[in-house]
């Protein structure tokens, strides 16, 4: 298979010269196992050029079918979706992965092609599109791909996916707040409290920790959320995200044979973004690590 | 007053090197007023970068005001807003003043944005300066935002409606006029009468002429479309905006010849729109 990104920030697009080499698109990477159609992870502003790119392939003619598995819904993992072209192709089916939510996945998705909102609605897509709701613990197949999910510790919760095929693995881990300090979920937290942890809290966190090391196990790669900064985590550790030392955590529990930073922060610049993989290349000299940009292409397991 | 521009492009914002020298954020303009008002037009995603620049100032200090005129609500006019510093301080005073004829049903929609399953805010009431969102009356003698004169129209905007917007500040005249797609017949005398020699003519030029006549039902003009608006209302200066997340700097480079071309003749200058410059009128 081979990996590849279209988007690697997160947040927020960041159009302009500061970010030409990483990338400014948001989240969305492509696994293109080596004889099967394409599944794609998230659904950020990355997915347009993807989704360009697969209309000069079978997509065109409306023979096309692709699998997108969706880590959460926020905005920056799903704002691409209205602008992948294959959509607008009669004859391709797009399978939609996600977790469950109190509105079916449909509903979730259809309000971003809502009037108020964008100009064609939902109903109005040529493809075929299925919703495919997961539940904790999820394990599938996408043709001969295995698929199985870990939960995450992040807002409103995401999940990570670990998609196996032409032996090998890779695992999508984004987006997510180390499982030390809170443990994040339905409510809004405005300002966070950090001390000690009730011991219910710990269990929980433990185990998801645990379920994101078991899912990462002997990865070839593991594509991880190091949007933060040591300093700006101290600030933040309510919004959900991570730095590279607690990828490294992962990566080395894991024994993951490639680690890539990702989730890049709007503001950060390429020069920074250069700065924080080699101070984590440095810190980390038994983990090989290489950080996300845009059209970054790694083939894993059989080509 | 002063325009500057922080995003320039239609309907999805566009990183990538070829899009440096005009910018890939969605539609945002600031106005400052010579008196000092602020207003803002659009919250695509250039509006994240006024709210940092702004944050140096008043806004950083809880003591910042402005209005946000909102042309309407899809996508690339809203997606900043979640991502604006200012809202985040306590003490500052935003207004938005929005299409549709109902404040409840445009916060309905804002709020939509900021839903759980989308946004971590969850609601605007996690704001914490004060948000007022009220209607923008269309036509009559007008409205004061933030003490600024401002006269808006409904525009047809392929299956729905946006709102342009004329501002004057001490005799000068700058009219904003994104994201409508005139019929046949071209801009109807009644949007003429809108920028009626406005000093400045901010106008929807999405597409190239080729390009519109195969997405009539987008609603959305073409330079030319533009250049005739600005021509018919004898305006004095013509500013391109809203171009195609797919057009390049160099395609860019020739619409903005292209409008040169057309208006020079009747002494209108053009102005390309593009993310960082501010125009002094």
């Amino acid at each position: 298979m081979k990996v590849r990104f279209w988007g690697v920030r997160g947040s927020i697009p960041v159009p302009g010269r500061t970010t030409n080499r990483y990338g400014g698109n948001t989240s969305c990477v492509e696994v293109r196992p080596r004889h099967e159609p394409p599944i794609i992870i998230d659904a950020g502003t990355g997915i347009r050029r993807l989704g360009k790119s697969l209309m000069e392939q079978e997509f065109g003619d409306g023979k096309g079918s692709a699998s997108i598995l969706i880590s959460h819904t926020h905005w920056d993992h799903v704002q691409g979706l209205p602008f992948f072209a294959p959509l607008y192709r009669s004859g391709n089916q797009v399978h939609i992965f996600a977790r469950q939510r109190d509105m079916h996945l449909e509903a979730v998705f259809s309000q971003q092609h809502q009037g108020p909102y964008f100009p064609v609605p939902f109903t109005e897509l040529q493809a075929e599109m299925r919703f495919h709701e997961l539940i904790e613990g999820a394990k599938f197949d996408i043709g001969s791909a295995k698929i199985t999910c870990a939960q995450l510790n992040h807002p409103w919760v995401a999940i990570a996916y670990r998609v196996e095929i032409d032996r090998a693995a890779v695992v999508y881990c984004s987006d997510t707040a180390p499982f030390t300090d809170l443990l994040l979920g339905r409510d809004f937290v405005e300002k966070p409290v950090m001390g000690t942890l009730p011991p219910p809290v710990r269990h929980e966190l433990d185990v998801m920790r645990a379920g994101v090391i078991a899912l990462a196990k002997n990865a070839d790669l593991l594509i991880y959320d190091t949007h933060f900064t040591p300093e700006e985590y101290a600030v933040r550790p309510h919004w959900g995200h991570s730095r590279p030392s607690d990828a490294i955590d992962i990566a080395r529990a894991a024994k993951v044979k490639q680690l890539c930073l990702f989730h890049h922060a709007p503001m950060r610049s390429d020069d920074e973004n250069d700065k924080i993989l080699a101070a984590a290349r440095a810190s980390a000299e038994d983990v090989s690590i290489v950080s996300a940009y845009e059209g970054l292409e790694l083939p894993l397991g059989d080509q | 007053m002063k325009i500057k521009f922080w995003g320039v492009r239609g309907s999805i914002p566009a990183p990538g090197p070829e899009t440096n020298r005009y910018g890939g954020n969605t539609s945002c303009v600031s106005v400052h007023t010579d008196d000092g008002k602020l207003l803002i037009i659009d919250m695509g995603t250039g509006l994240m970068h006024l709210g940092n620049t702004l944050m140096a100032g008043a806004f950083g200090k809880g003591e910042g005001r402005a209005a946000i005129l909102l042309s309407h609500t899809h996508w690339d006019h809203i997606q900043g807003l979640n991502f604006f510093a200012p809202v985040f301080v306590a003490g500052n005073q935003l207004t938005v003043w929005g299409p549709g004829g109902s404040p409840s049903v445009l916060e309905d929609i804002l709020e939509g944005q900021m839903d759980p399953n989308f946004s971590p805010l969850q609601t605007l009431r996690n704001f914490s300066a004060s948000f007022d969102v009220r209607a923008a009356t269309c036509g009559g003698t007008g409205f004061e935002a933030n003490g600024v004169h401002v006269t808006a129209r409904e525009h047809p905007h392929g299956a729905t409606r946006a709102l342009a917007f004329r501002i004057e500040d001490r005799g000068r005249s700058f009219v904003y006029a994104s994201d409508v797609g005139y019929p046949d017949s071209g801009p109807p005398a009644s949007a003429i009468a809108l920028y009626q020699g406005a000093d400045v003519l901010l106008h929807d030029s999405t597409y190239r002429p080729a390009d519109q006549a195969t997405r009539r039902g987008r609603g959305f003009s073409s330079y030319e479309d533009a250049c005739a608006a600005a021509i018919a209302a004898k305006v004095k200066t013509l500013v391109p905006f809203h171009y195609d997340q797919d057009y390049t700097d160099d395609d860019v480079d020739e619409i903005i010849a292209a409008c040169k071309k057309l208006v020079g003749p009747h002494g209108i200058e053009v102005v390309p729109a593009r993310e960082g410059d501010e125009l002094s009128v």
